[in-house]
Formats: C-alpha cells, structure tokens, sequence
C-alpha cells in the first residue's frame, strides 16, 4: 500500500514520471484535473461562489490539519497566507527527496486553476525552502499587492532572516503555474 | 518514528485527505492511458520511490518487511492491521483499510481497480529482495502474504483482489 504519512514524497516522485510520460503539459493537467477538480474538489465547493470566506473556511482547516507553522489574513478584499515552515516542502527537504525541478510549483499548478474559476487572481512568491506568502484578490480589484508587512503584520513571512533564497519565484495577478518570474 | 520508515517526518501520522490525491491520482493514469500504463506507474513506483524499502528487505529479509508494515499502519490514520510473522511468511491481515475507509465515509468515487496497487507495488518493492506478495481480498479489508519468491509458485490472480466502491 502507499499511504499519506510520507505522501509528499510519492507525489513529488509522480511528477517527474508524469514529465518523463507526457512532459510539462502532462504535469499541468496533472494538477488541474487531478488534484484540483478531483481530489480538492472540496476547496472548489467552497471557494466558489463564495470566495474569502470559502477561503477562510478551506484553509483554516487544511493548514492546521497538516500542521507547519502558518498565518492566515482575510480582508474584504485579500485573503492572504503567509508560510513559515511548509510541511510538505519541509518533509522533502529534511529527506533529501527532489526528483522534480520545482515541487513548488504544484501549489499554483491546482491553485491557480481554481481561483481562475472563482475569479480571483493570485501574487505569490515562494523561495524553494518551504517559504512563500500568497495574496488572493478580486480579478476585478485594481489593488497590487501588499508592502512587507502592509496586509499580516509582524507575520509577513518576508520578515523573516531566512527569507532570501538563492532562488525565488516571483507571480503577479496569476492563475498558471508558468506564469513565473525567477528573483535571485 | 520507526527506523522502519525510510522517509520519517516530524508528524506522528499522515493527513488522511492525501487518500484523496492518491485516489484521484490513479484515476487521471487509468483514464489518460489505461490500465497498462497505471500498472506500469505502481511497478516504477514501487522500485523507484521505494527502493530504500527494498534495500532494507534484501539486509533484514522477513524480518525487515514485519517492521516495516508495522510502522507503515501505526503512521497511517485509521488503520486497523495485524502483523504476523510465520515461519516462512509475513502476514498483513487488514481488517479496516484507511484509505479504503476513508474515500467511501467522504463520499469520493473510488477507482475500481484501487486495491491492486497493493500487489503490484508491493511486488515491485520485495522482487530486488528475492521476495514476493499474494493479495486477497480488497475493498476495505485483505490479506496480504509475503514470502521468499518461488520459481513454482503460481502467479498473483488477479480476480482475488476486490474491486473496490
């Protein structure tokens, strides 16, 4: 049996073989019809069609149930996580496991998907050693995104020493996971 | 956490949501391209992420695979299975799968042909080990035999693992 203790570890191998079956597009449609429309079908229920509030709902429960160290902002307007210690990235770095190029990726590769169909647009920046924030607004909203500390605080996870990597990527008002800019 | 689990995490046990991936995950192979090549996915997969399972199998034999499953089930939420080590086997009696257990309560379609992961994974990881499974059952509760492989023993049959629902 494969299980979910150390289900970060297949899921990451499963991405490099689905690249080595159908390349990149096989991936991404990976993400979207199977983990965003299939398995997080239930982030869907709650997202759209009722947008910040779905997103409080989802994510209030997921991130404590799969524990790592996590904040979560919502306005009427933003709906933002800042990401201290990822669980998932975290496992694989504490193991040494990377057999893709860019697990990170897969977080925008479903999320980026749904919130195009809740009509939201997503800035994110994730730093490949289990650190990113994320802000969810309106695609109608002319809003950018916050300054370090406009929209969390003292919680901004930009705040943090550790937050410069050698290796940042860098997504504005985004719904694909290739829509991505490299920061050193 | 067990030295049993190659890949050890902080968590005392898994996030049983993740079945959910897993479900839908071999469903995407199957409908994409077909029972073959989702058999072909739990063959690699079992020898390529699993491999240092395999190598703890072919130092500790047997002994190694009771280990194992018993630190597997303590870390996978839900599970109710006993291990019993035989003179020449090592027995999983499943009495209530997790993954099984948990699609059904939240109401997820669960892929027919779940339970054959089971044998080809498993088969994957004990073949380097000069091991082999045996499935029975399936849908929620199986038993699972490991052994030392055989030249003359008769192949795994398929329609003795259970479609699942």
């Amino acid at each position: 049996m494969i299980g979910c203790y150390d289900f970060c570890g297949h899921y990451e191998w499963t991405f490099e073989w689905l690249r080595r079956q159908g390349g990149h597009a096989l991936v991404k449609a990976f993400w979207d019809e199977a983990i965003h429309r299939d398995s997080q079908r239930h982030a869907a229920e709650l997202i759209v069609g009722k947008g910040i509030e779905g997103m409080k709902k989802y994510w209030g429960v997921t991130l404590d149930d799969e524990g790592g160290a996590h904040h979560c902002t919502a306005t009427a307007e933003v709906f933002r996580i800042d990401m201290h210690e990822c669980p998932s990235k975290g496992f694989l770095l504490r193991n040494g496991l990377e057999q893709y190029r860019d697990y990170c990726d897969h977080c925008m590769g479903w999320i980026g998907p749904l919130m195009k169909e809740a009509g939201y647009v997503v800035d994110h920046e994730h730093n490949h050693c289990g650190k990113c924030w994320w802000e969810m607004r309106a695609a109608t909203s002319e809003a950018r995104p916050g300054a370090v500390g406009e929209v969390s605080g003292t919680q901004d996870v930009r705040l943090r020493g550790d937050w410069i990597s050698k290796h940042t990527d860098h997504y504005e008002r985004a719904t694909d996971p290739d829509s991505k800019s490299d920061r050193p | 956490m067990s030295d049993a689990l190659p890949h050890p995490d902080t968590k005392p046990s898994g996030h049983a949501d993740f079945y959910y991936a897993i479900n839908a995950t071999f469903r995407f192979v199957l409908t994409r391209s077909g029972i073959g090549k989702l058999r072909e996915y739990w063959g690699e997969l079992g020898a390529g992420y699993f491999k240092p399972v395999s190598d703890q199998w072919t130092q500790c034999g047997l002994a190694g695979v009771a280990d194992y499953w018993r630190a597997f089930f303590q870390a996978e939420p839900g599970a109710e299975v006993e291990v019993q080590e035989l003179a020449d086997e090592v027995r999983l009696e499943v009495k209530r799968c997790p993954a099984i257990h948990h699609l059904r309560e939240n109401g997820r379609e669960i892929v027919p042909c779940f339970c054959q992961h089971c044998y080809f994974v498993s088969e994957a990881i004990a073949g380097p080990a000069g091991l082999s499974v045996r499935v029975q059952g399936g849908n929620g509760s199986c038993v699972q035999k490991f052994m030392r492989t055989k030249a003359d023993a008769p192949a795994q049959d398929l329609e003795e693992i259970a479609a699942a629902s």
